[in-house]
């Protein structure tokens, strides 16, 4: 039978020749992840020792955590919260990775999200190795049962397959497409499925951009997001992993609940108004011209990557942040973080006002520099429900970085296509 | 929490509370509150914004009636642990939005989608519902009306038996150790 790339990956990891979309089995996910957070890790490692009486892992090189939340503080609560973290890790043998940046940038940078794995994570951004043709699938509270028996039941998804077309115009990338599909299709019109990318549109779009687009995956409803494989993917991945790849194309006469075209070369700048990606939410950019900022954004899992940071120097260049905004710019990664330095893009964005951060989850969480009640705030975070970046008075607004640094240099919401033409 | 109470093979109250479309369960208590699990403060602030009556009406076997997508955004579990402190017994909605879905099938909260749901019941109707099944019997003085949605799969009706995820996977593993 013809199956899905998610199928094949699935069908794997269960074990078997092929599974179909609806059955519930049984998978082995390769990897399985989280980030420290209390509440989370510090409950989840008790309870595999305490409640199951696990005090040795058949197999530690499938665990991995992440350390990236809670650095910017540095007081006694932060400390105690990361040396549980350490204590638990080196007691179980567990590969831990701390503040290299964005557990979710680091796991492509070290290998991790390689062509056709299976990671799961109780973070649903984790749907952005997707970019790399690795499924990344957010479990919640269901990764301990992963970390407790090495598998977990999971109801094999349908998929939507995403034929794209065309390139994006200047001032335009994912986060732009990611929101039209939501216009588009409504905020579950991927619902429990996966949405698969391909097509000359799809083998066009830069890496960061795919990363982006698949960590958003679940504004659509959708419990994932892949690629099909590329010349792209197979060589980025090819640096970082060891040993063959192992990349899944979906077979030509695959099953899919829907199929839709998408012409890249069409879409216009988006932007997401506070509370919700739902749909009635995503307004073309032009729409909200003029609505003043105080805070603007550009980092997270989703965007802060060296392409994003292009795009806020491309802007900035030459410009500098409003009077009354606060520019701040978080590399996801120490590694995008030197390469910007080595680029010389974060000079640039110094000399435009920027402030830059280490690299983190701290921001988009509400935890560093949080906004207050009359904050208006413009980020390329992935949410922007009341409360989530501080004060639940304050507004969160959603955009590209291009249109996030266009944004900050205009005191208001605006294009970048609007502000390089001035 | 390691899970709620099972619920009975048929649960038996009242529509509780109809929500629409895309509905953002961290409104149930209100985002400021999203961080307690203390019982009493969230009986304070449970459902206020909509009906300042609701906690004291509302009986152990109530169900709540969403529609498309319930449970979206970025759903927290205290808003749950709350209407299930007032005894809430399922929610039964059109379709749920999958990281709500998972976050309480785990906790064992059955979550029926029941297409047609939103649209028939009204607020107050008393229903019947076999969780298993997903059949849900509305009584009306002019008599009664019966809904089928899908049945939850074999692995989450164990899962809400067992009083969710964490204590089914007890059971199994104390099964296991005693081989």
């Amino acid at each position: 039978m013809p199956q899905t790339i998610v199928e094949k990956i699935l069908a794997r990891t269960a074990g078997r020749d092929e599974v179909r979309a609806g059955e519930n089995l049984p998978c082995r996910p390769d990897y399985m992840i989280a980030y420290d957070f209390p509440g989370y890790t510090d409950v989840m490692f008790r309870q595999m020792h305490d409640d199951f009486g696990i005090t040795k892992l058949a197999e530690p090189e499938r665990y991995l955590v992440f350390i990236d939340h809670m650095l910017t503080r540095g007081d006694q609560r932060e400390q105690d919260v990361h040396r549980v973290t350490r204590e638990w890790c080196e007691f179980y043998g567990i590969r831990l990775h701390e503040a290299d940046g964005i557990g979710h940038q680091v796991m492509v940078e070290r290998g991790y999200a390689a062509p056709g794995n299976f990671l799961i994570h109780f973070d649903g951004h984790i749907s952005g190795a997707g970019a790399f043709n690795a499924l990344g699938w957010g479990v919640r509270r269901d990764l301990l049962e992963g970390w407790v028996k090495g598998e977990l039941f999971l109801d094999i998804p349908a998929t939507t397959r995403f034929e794209l077309v065309g390139e994006f115009q200047p001032g335009v990338d994912s986060r732009d497409l990611v929101h039209e599909i939501i216009a588009r299709l409504g905020a579950d019109g991927c619902a429990h499925q996966v949405m698969e990318f391909g097509g000359p549109g799809a083998r066009a779009m830069k890496i960061d951009h795919r990363q982006a687009l698949c960590g958003m995956a679940m504004f659509t409803g959708a419990v994932s997001a892949i690629f099909e494989p590329d010349d792209t993917i197979l060589e980025r991945a090819g640096q970082v992993t060891e040993g063959e790849l192992a990349p899944v194309w979906p077979d030509p006469d695959a099953t899919y609940a829907a199929v839709h075209t998408i012409d890249l070369s069409q879409l216009r700048p988006r932007v997401v108004t506070p509370g919700s990606a739902r749909a009635a939410n995503t307004k073309l950019a032009d729409e909200l011209t003029g609505t003043a900022v105080t805070k603007a954004f550009i980092g997270s899992c989703a965007s802060g990557r060296i392409e994003d940071i292009r795009a806020a120097a491309s802007v900035l260049d030459g410009r500098t942040v409003a009077p009354g905004v606060t520019l701040n710019v978080v590399p996801t990664s120490k590694a995008v973080h030197d390469q910007a330095e080595r680029e010389g893009l974060l000079d640039v964005l110094r000399a435009a006002g920027a402030q830059i951060a280490q690299s983190s989850c701290d921001f988009c969480f509400g935890y560093q520099k949080p906004l207050q009640p009359e904050d208006v705030c413009i980020s390329t975070g992935v949410l922007n429900i009341s409360g989530r970046m501080g004060s639940t008075d304050a507004g969160i607004y959603m955009g590209s970085a291009f249109t996030v640094a266009a944004s900050a240099v205009s005191g208001h919401i605006n294009t970048a296509a609007e502000v390089t033409r001035e | 929490m390691t899970g709620y109470p099972p619920p009975p093979d048929l649960i038996e109250g009242r529509v509780a509370w109809v929500f629409g479309d895309d509905f953002d369960v961290d409104l149930v208590i209100g985002v400021e509150n999203i961080k307690t699990y203390d019982a009493d403060e969230l009986r304070a602030v449970t459902m206020k914004a909509y009906d300042e009556s609701f906690v004291d009406r509302v009986r152990p076997g109530d169900v709540i009636v969403g529609g498309r997508n319930f449970g979206y955004g970025h759903p927290h579990y205290p808003p749950m642990v709350a209407l299930r402190n007032l005894g809430i017994a399922a929610v039964l909605a059109e379709s749920f939005s999958p990281g709500f879905w998972r976050g309480e099938t785990y906790n064992g909260m059955p979550l029926l989608t029941v297409p047609g749901i939103s649209q028939t019941v009204r607020l107050g109707d008393p229903v019947t519902v076999d969780w298993r099944t997903a059949t849900v019997h509305i009584q009306r003085a002019d008599g009664t009306q019966t809904l089928t949605g899908q049945a939850p799969s074999d692995r989450v009706q164990r899962i809400i038996s067992a009083g969710g995820s964490f204590n089914l996977m007890l059971a199994e593993h104390a099964q296991e150790e005693s081989r």
